[in-house]
C-alpha cells in the first residue's frame, strides 16, 4: 500500500480513537465523577411528594360507645385545566349533577389557572356519580367532614370543628392536637399526572384517623338532663341555665348541659349574631353562688374542730363584720340555733358568725382547698378561674368580705367549681379533678384509660359524713321540694343576687341547687343553675324542683334502687 | 459523505473474514445466555409492575372500604340517635316511664323499714 493511503488511514484512526476517548472521558465524567449529581437530578425529575387525602379527625363517643362526633365521607370536585380537552362537554355533564350553571363551570375550565375547584364539598353519592363519568382532567378528591349525629346533644361539651379541621370550644378544642390526624405524604416515582407508577411497589401509606376519645358522658343521661333544662328554663321563665351531673366517686361528668344550646353541625348559622352560644357557661361564665357556699363554710368550721353540728349560737337577725351589717335573707332573728340549723334555715348571720370565729386565714385556706378561685382543670376549653379575693390582696379585699363570702356573695365561681367543691363532701372529703374524657383510643385501636386525679384531701372523711347527714336534714326539713321519694338525698339551695356596676341587680337572681344521693354512698351529684327565673326568684321554688324531677328519673336510668331495696340487698 | 469514505479507504484492501468455529460457538453461547438473561429480566420487571398495580388496586379498595365503613358508622349513629329513637318509640306507642316501682321478691331479706 502506498504511503498516502496509509497515512490517511492512520490519521483517521487516530482521530476516531481520540473521539472515542473524548466520549469515554465524558461518560466517565457523567457516570463516575458526577454520578451523585445526575442521580439526584434524575430522582427529582421522577419522584414527587404527593399529599394524600387529609385523614379524618378522631371520633368522639359517649361512655357506651355511641358516636357523638364522627366523619362523613365527602368529595371535592376539582379540575386540572390543562388536561381538560372538552370544556364544553365537561361543563354540560357536570352542571346538572352539581347544580352549578354549565356556563360557570366552562368559564372556570377556560381560565388561566392550572387548577380550579368546581365544588368544594359534595356528598358521597354525588362524588361517586361524578367519578363514574370518568371525565378527563376532572379530579374527585376524597375528603371528610365533621358530623354530629346526635345534633345539639351535648353541644357545649363537644364544641365543634370548622371546615379547615380545627376544633373550637369543648372537647374539640381542648383535645384538638390529639384529635387532629397526621397529614400523610407519599414520596415516590410518579407519572406525569402525579399518579404512582405501577412498577415500583411503594410502602402502603393509608390515611390514619386522629386519636379517638371516649367521653364519660352517658348520652341517655345527657338527653334527660337537656330535656329537664329546657323544661325548667321554659317553666320558670329563666334566660338561661346549666345542669351538671357528676359521679362523686370518680368526678366523671355524666352529663353537662347549658341553655341556650346549639347544633355543632350548623355553627355557621350563628356567625354575625351579637351573642354566640358556643361558650360553655359551665366553665366559662362565673356567677356569685350564694348560699350553696354555706356548705363549704360549715365544712371548714367542722373540720377545723371549731364547732360540732350541735354547737349553738344566738341569732339576732344581724351581725356586723368589718363595719358592714350582715342580715339573714328573711331579715328575721332566729334565736338560739345549732350549726345544723344554719344550713337548714340558710342563715347568713350563722355562716358569718362561723367565718369570723374561724378567722380569715383558716376560712380562705379551706375555700382554696375546695378549689375556689382557680380552674378545676377539667378537660374542656375556655375554663376561667372565678374570683376569690384573699386578705393578701390589700387593695381589693375588705374585712367585710369575710362575712359576705361565708354565704357566697362577693365572690365568683363557675358551675364546675361549685359542683366539684360539693362533690368533695360527697366523696369523703377528697377532691378529684373533674373530667369528661374516660379513654383515649389511638389510631391502631389501642385504648388508654384516664385515671381520676386526686387533687387533695380537703376535709376528713368523718367531717364529710357528718356534713352529709346535715345536708340530708336540709332537704328533709328546709327544702322538701328537692326530696326524692324512696331515697335519702342531701342538698343545698343558693339564691344569689347578680352584681352590676355600683351594686346588685334588684330585678333578678341566680337560683341554684346542688344535691347528691343516695346518702351515705352517693352515686351522683347534680347541680342545677337557672339564670334570672321570673316565675320565682327563689331556688327552693325553681332549681330544687328541677333537681327533684331530674334526680328521680336519673336514679331509675342509672339503676340505683330505692333505699329500702338496697338495704335488703346488703342484708342478704 | 461517500467521497469522504472513498478518500479514506481508497487503496485499502478489503480483508477476508476468517471465522474460527470454536470462537463462533462461544459467541453463539454468549448471545443465547445474554438473551435468556434479558428475557428473564423482562419477565421479572413486567411481573413486578403487574404486582405493583395489583397492590395499588388493593390499597385503593382498602381506602374505599375504610371510607364506606366511616360513612356507614355515621349514618348508623344518626339513625340510632336519641332524638330518632325517641321519635320511633313514640310512633310505636311507647310512653315515658313514670312512677317506677322496684319489685322485691317476697322470699328475699327484710326491707329497710323492717327492723
Amino acid at each position: 500500500m502506498a504511503d498516502g493511503p496509509r497515512r490517511r488511514l492512520r490519521l483517521m484512526s487516530t482521530l476516531l480513537a481520540g473521539l472515542v476517548l473524548v466520549i469515554v472521558a465524558q461518560l466517565a465524567q457523567v457516570q463516575i465523577v458526577d454520578h451523585r449529581f445526575y442521580k439526584e437530578w434524575a430522582r427529582e425529575q421522577r419522584e414527587r411528594t404527593v399529599a394524600m387525602a387529609r385523614p379524618p379527625r378522631g371520633v368522639i363517643r359517649d361512655r357506651n360507645g355511641y358516636v357523638l362526633a364522627g366523619n362523613a365521607v365527602m368529595y371535592s370536585i376539582e379540575a386540572d385545566t390543562a388536561y381538560v380537552v372538552d370544556p364544553e362537554g365537561v361543563a354540560a355533564a357536570l352542571g346538572p349533577l352539581l347544580h352549578v350553571p354549565a356556563a360557570h363551570i366552562e368559564r372556570l375550565l377556560d381560565s388561566e389557572s392550572l387548577w380550579v375547584q368546581i365544588k368544594p364539598l359534595v356528598s358521597k353519592d354525588l362524588g361517586e356519580q361524578v367519578a363514574d363519568l370518568r371525565l378527563q382532567g376532572i379530579t374527585v378528591r376524597p375528603l371528610w367532614a365533621r358530623e354530629y349525629p346526635e345534633g345539639p346533644l351535648a353541644s357545649h361539651v363537644i364544641g365543634f370543628c370548622n371546615a379547615e379541621g380545627v376544633g373550637f370550644y369543648g372537647v374539640e378544642e381542648f383535645h384538638d392536637a390529639l384529635l387532629q390526624p397526621a397529614q400523610v405524604e407519599w414520596r415516590g416515582p410518579v407519572d406525569p399526572a402525579s399518579e404512582q407508577v405501577p412498577w415500583v411497589v411503594a410502602p402502603v401509606v393509608l390515611p390514619q384517623a386522629g386519636a379517638g376519645l371516649v367521653l364519660t358522658l352517658d348520652r341517655t343521661v345527657q338527653a334527660l338532663v337537656e330535656e329537664e333544662l329546657a323544661r325548667s328554663v321554659q317553666e320558670y321563665q329563666a334566660v338561661g341555665g346549666t345542669i351538671i351531673v357528676m359521679d362523686p366517686r370518680t368526678f366523671e361528668i355524666l352529663a353537662l348541659a347549658s341553655w341556650p344550646e346549639y347544633d355543632p353541625g350548623r355553627y355557621n348559622d350563628f356567625y354575625g349574631l351579637d351573642h354566640l352560644p358556643f361558650e360553655d357557661p359551665a366553665v366559662s361564665q362565673q356567677y356569685e353562688p350564694g348560699s350553696v357556699v354555706k356548705i363549704l363554710t360549715v365544712a371548714a368550721a367542722l373540720d377545723a374542730g371549731l364547732v360540732t353540728p350541735a354547737t349553738t349560737y344566738h341569732d339576732q337577725g344581724w351581725i356586723e363584720v368589718g363595719g358592714v351589717v350582715v342580715e339573714n335573707a328573711s331579715r328575721q332573728a332566729y334565736g338560739d340555733q345549732t350549726v345544723t340549723d344554719i344550713l337548714v334555715h340558710s342563715l347568713n348571720v350563722g355562716t358569718a358568725w362561723l367565718s369570723t370565729q374561724m378567722g380569715a386565714g383558716t376560712f380562705y385556706r379551706y375555700l382554696q382547698a375546695f378549689g375556689l378561685g382557680r380552674p378545676t382543670g377539667v378537660d374542656l376549653a375556655g375554663e376561667v378561674a372565678g374570683q376569690l379575693l384573699l386578705p393578701q390582696d390589700y387593695e381589693r379585699w375588705h374585712d367585710s368580705n369575710l362575712g359576705t363570702n361565708s354565704f357566697g356573695q362577693g365572690m365568683a365561681v363557675t358551675p364546675m367549681q361549685m359542683i366539684s367543691a360539693v362533690a368533695t363532701v360527697a366523696n369523703d372529703g377528697a377532691r378529684l379533678r373533674p373530667h369528661v374524657v374516660g379513654q383515649r383510643v389511638a389510631a391502631d385501636g389501642t385504648a388508654s384509660s384516664c385515671q381520676p386525679v386526686v387533687e387533695s384531701q380537703v376535709i376528713s372523711a368523718q367531717t364529710a359524713r357528718t356534713l352529709m347527714d346535715m345536708m340530708v336534714r336540709v332537704v328533709d326539713e328546709g327544702v322538701p321540694q328537692a326530696k326524692v321519694e324512696g331515697y335519702r338525698v342531701a342538698g343545698k339551695t343558693g339564691t344569689a343576687q347578680i352584681p352590676i356596676p355600683g351594686g346588685y341587680d334588684k330585678e333578678g337572681t341566680i337560683a341554684s341547687f346542688i344535691g347528691f344521693g343516695p346518702v351515705p354512698n352517693p352515686r351522683l351529684i347534680v347541680l342545677v343553675k337557672l339564670d334570672r327565673p321570673k316565675k320565682s326568684p327563689w331556688a327552693s321554688e325553681t332549681a330544687a324542683r328541677s333537681f327533684q324531677r331530674l334526680t328521680t328519673r336519673l336514679f331509675v336510668v342509672l339503676g340505683v334502687p330505692p333505699d329500702g331495696t338496697r338495704v335488703a340487698e346488703a342484708l342478704r | 459523505m461517500s467521497d469522504f469514505v472513498q478518500w479514506v479507504t481508497h487503496g485499502v484492501k478489503r480483508g477476508k473474514l476468517e471465522m474460527n468455529s470454536r470462537i463462533a460457538l462461544r459467541l453463539s453461547a454468549l448471545v443465547v445466555v445474554l438473551t435468556l438473561v434479558a428475557a428473564l429480566y423482562l419477565v421479572l420487571v413486567s411481573r413486578t409492575a403487574a404486582q405493583g398495580r395489583h397492590i395499588q388496586q388493593l390499597e385503593a379498595e382498602l381506602f374505599r372500604l375504610q371510607r364506606e365503613n366511616e360513612q356507614l358508622e355515621v349514618e348508623l349513629a344518626g339513625e340510632s340517635s336519641v332524638s330518632r329513637l325517641w321519635e320511633r318509640a313514640i310512633e310505636l306507642g311507647f310512653v315515658p316511664v313514670e312512677d317506677v316501682d322496684f319489685v322485691r321478691p317476697l322470699d328475699e331479706g327484710p326491707s329497710a323499714e323492717e327492723p
